[in-house]
């Protein structure tokens, strides 16, 4: 048994089939008539902020540029390790961001997760440059497009032969950048809802005050926007297969599969985190 | 990333694994359930025991699904496979006695729904994805759950919530110093994805053989298992602690000792290094 072919490697984007756009819209639908059956209107509203969430995470891995191991020889552009640990990594610092500022407000919480996912692909961006210039000295070039979209700098002068280009142009920088603040907003976004919902239904189950409960609620918050993170993220990387240099590659314009996949995951993920409480009360 | 991944023919079937693996750590889950009977914590260790069962299904699963070529990298099945499980687990847990078929089930359901989604939405055509990933979270929520029950003794989503300090001499009620309350289950989290995602990850390649994989898969669950056995000593009795921690540490001791000598065996030559010694009176 050794590598069985595979997805399919045919030109051009394949569309999502009849029936996983149908699923898809039948599972959001339940979720949300679900999430309105079990909390009320204040469960439909998180379960869209989770969804949102989610749609932004899955878009937002596509901007992040991935290099995969041919990177790590400099024979690709991009950051040398896999998408699922590089999403991990910016909305990770991205939920870190945002949980701590969840008492100053929704929008400055927002903010920060958008700021902290962001720093981090900013951060790591420039020192991937700066280990590819100054330690294995190859310049940036991108192999998809011949000129920068932003600098206007030409690429095939500087393009090794045999290679799809190396280092990190200022277009995949860019794109890291958005790509992580769009992870930690999302990521924050899903923890916000969940916290809010934890927080209006567990006092009452748990016979406690809400201060007392704050560090389940927390806690349950924080682990299910991770949990979501990771499926969002590991659904957008298989919509990548491999490896992508930002927003400017030609692979970015499958996005759309993955809004729909993220959209749909979150939906059910998201009902049963929200459902949690509901079972509290019946066991 | 183009890189091959190939995997070895023969070893034990498959499914005879997975139903190993979902009786075992359905079973063994359940036998620390004695402590609640009993009014004791002398089971905890057989949540580690249910997660490295679980594990080594999950290392098998992971096996079938990559010998496709996902076009990223194999940790991204287990990074998927936790971040389903572990919204199964805690929702399997809130109902009491059910706990581990209800996780079973949860994580069926979300896994199933990623595996639509990966399948005919993002257009993997995987022909085993859709089986693959229900196992998958299914084994992340029973690795969860197990590791969960280990440290706190139960797998009782209220006990779990709840935790006792003593504060002067007085015994108080608080759901910071709990499994859930204190964010161990994060920690769990990680520490069952690293298991997860390495086994496979470092023996494929030509050459590989499932009882390798399978002993490296049954090592990392036991060094997942030390750590979380040191935490137990915060939540349960002395004794019950250090049973969790002498079963690990025995666990792994063999574990690791046997994965060297398969190792050995399906190596072409080794050296066995020895430390350069310092010739008598000084060189």
């Amino acid at each position: 048994m050794s590598a069985l072919g595979g997805p399919k490697q045919t030109g051009g984007i394949q569309p999502p089939t009849g029936t996983g756009l149908v699923v898809s819209i039948v599972l959001i639908i339940i979720a949300l008539a679900l999430a309105f059956f079990l909390v009320q209107m204040a469960g439909l509203i998180a379960l869209i902020g989770i969804i949102i969430g989610g749609v932004l995470i899955g878009f937002g891995v596509h901007f992040v540029p991935v290099g995969g191991a041919p990177a790590a020889m400099g024979q690709a552009p991009g950051i040398a390790t896999g998408v699922a640990m590089l999403a991990a990594g910016a909305g990770l610092a991205g939920l870190f961001g945002g949980a701590w500022a969840v008492p100053l407000g929704i929008p400055v919480a927002l903010a920060g997760g958008a700021v902290g996912g962001g720093l981090l692909m900013a951060i790591t961006c420039t020192m991937v440059n700066v280990i590819y210039v100054f330690g294995m000295g190859i310049p940036a070039a991108s192999g998809k497009v011949a000129k920068d979209p932003i600098t206007g700098d030409t690429f095939p002068e500087y393009k090794s032969q045999g290679t799809e280009g190396h280092g990190l142009p200022f277009i995949s920088w860019v794109g890291g950048v958005i790509g992580g603040a769009l992870g930690g907003f999302g990521g924050t976004l899903i923890y916000i809802e969940l916290l809010e919902v934890y927080q209006a239904q567990l006092p009452a189950l748990l016979g406690a005050t809400v201060e007392q409960i704050a560090p389940v609620a927390v806690s349950l918050a924080g682990i299910f926007a991770i949990g979501m993170f990771l499926m969002n993220a590991v659904l957008a990387a298989y919509n990548i297969t491999g490896t992508i240099e930002g927003p400017h590659d030609p692979k970015f314009k499958r996005f759309p599969r993955a809004v729909i996949a993220a959209a749909a995951a979150s939906a059910v993920a998201g009902i049963f985190a929200i459902a949690l409480s509901g079972l509290l009360g019946v066991f | 990333m183009s890189v091959k991944i190939e995997v070895g023919a023969g070893g034990i079937p498959h499914n005879q694994i997975l139903i190993y693996g979902l009786v075992g750590s359905i079973v063994l889950t359940y036998l620390t359930y004695l402590n609640t009977i009993t009014q004791t914590q002398y089971f905890a260790f057989f949540g580690g025991l249910a997660a490295v069962a679980a594990l080594i299904w999950g290392t098998d699963t992971i096996k079938h699904l990559c010998s496709y070529g996902l076009g990223t990298g194999v940790p991204s099945a287990g990074m998927i496979a936790l971040g389903s499980g572990v919204i199964a687990a805690l929702v399997g847990a809130t109902t009491g006695i059910f706990a581990p078929i209800v996780a079973v089930i949860v994580a069926a359901i979300i896994g199933a729904v990623a595996g639509v989604l990966a399948n005919h939405v993002v257009r993997m055509d995987i022909p085993v994805m859709i089986v693959s990933l229900i196992e998958l979270a299914i084994v992340g929520a029973m690795t969860v759950l197990g590791l969960a029950a280990m440290v706190g003794g139960t797998f009782n989503f209220t006990d779990l919530v709840t935790g006792t300090t003593t504060f002067l001499g007085f015994t108080i009620q608080s759901y910071e110093a709990s499994v859930i309350g204190g964010s161990i289950i994060a920690v769990i989290f990680m520490l069952a994805a690293i298991a997860i995602q390495h086994s496979f990850n470092a023996c494929l390649g030509p050459g590989e053989k499932q009882d390798r994989t399978l002993m490296l898969a049954a090592e990392c669950g036991f060094l997942s298992m030390i750590p979380v056995a040191i935490i137990s000593f915060a939540f349960i009795a002395f004794i019950p602690a250090i049973i969790s921690l002498v079963i690990s540490v025995v666990g792994w001791f063999y574990t690791y000792a046997q994965y060297i000598e398969l190792s050995k065996r399906d190596a072409y030559a080794w050296l066995d290094a020895k430390p350069i010694l310092e010739p008598k009176g000084g060189a």
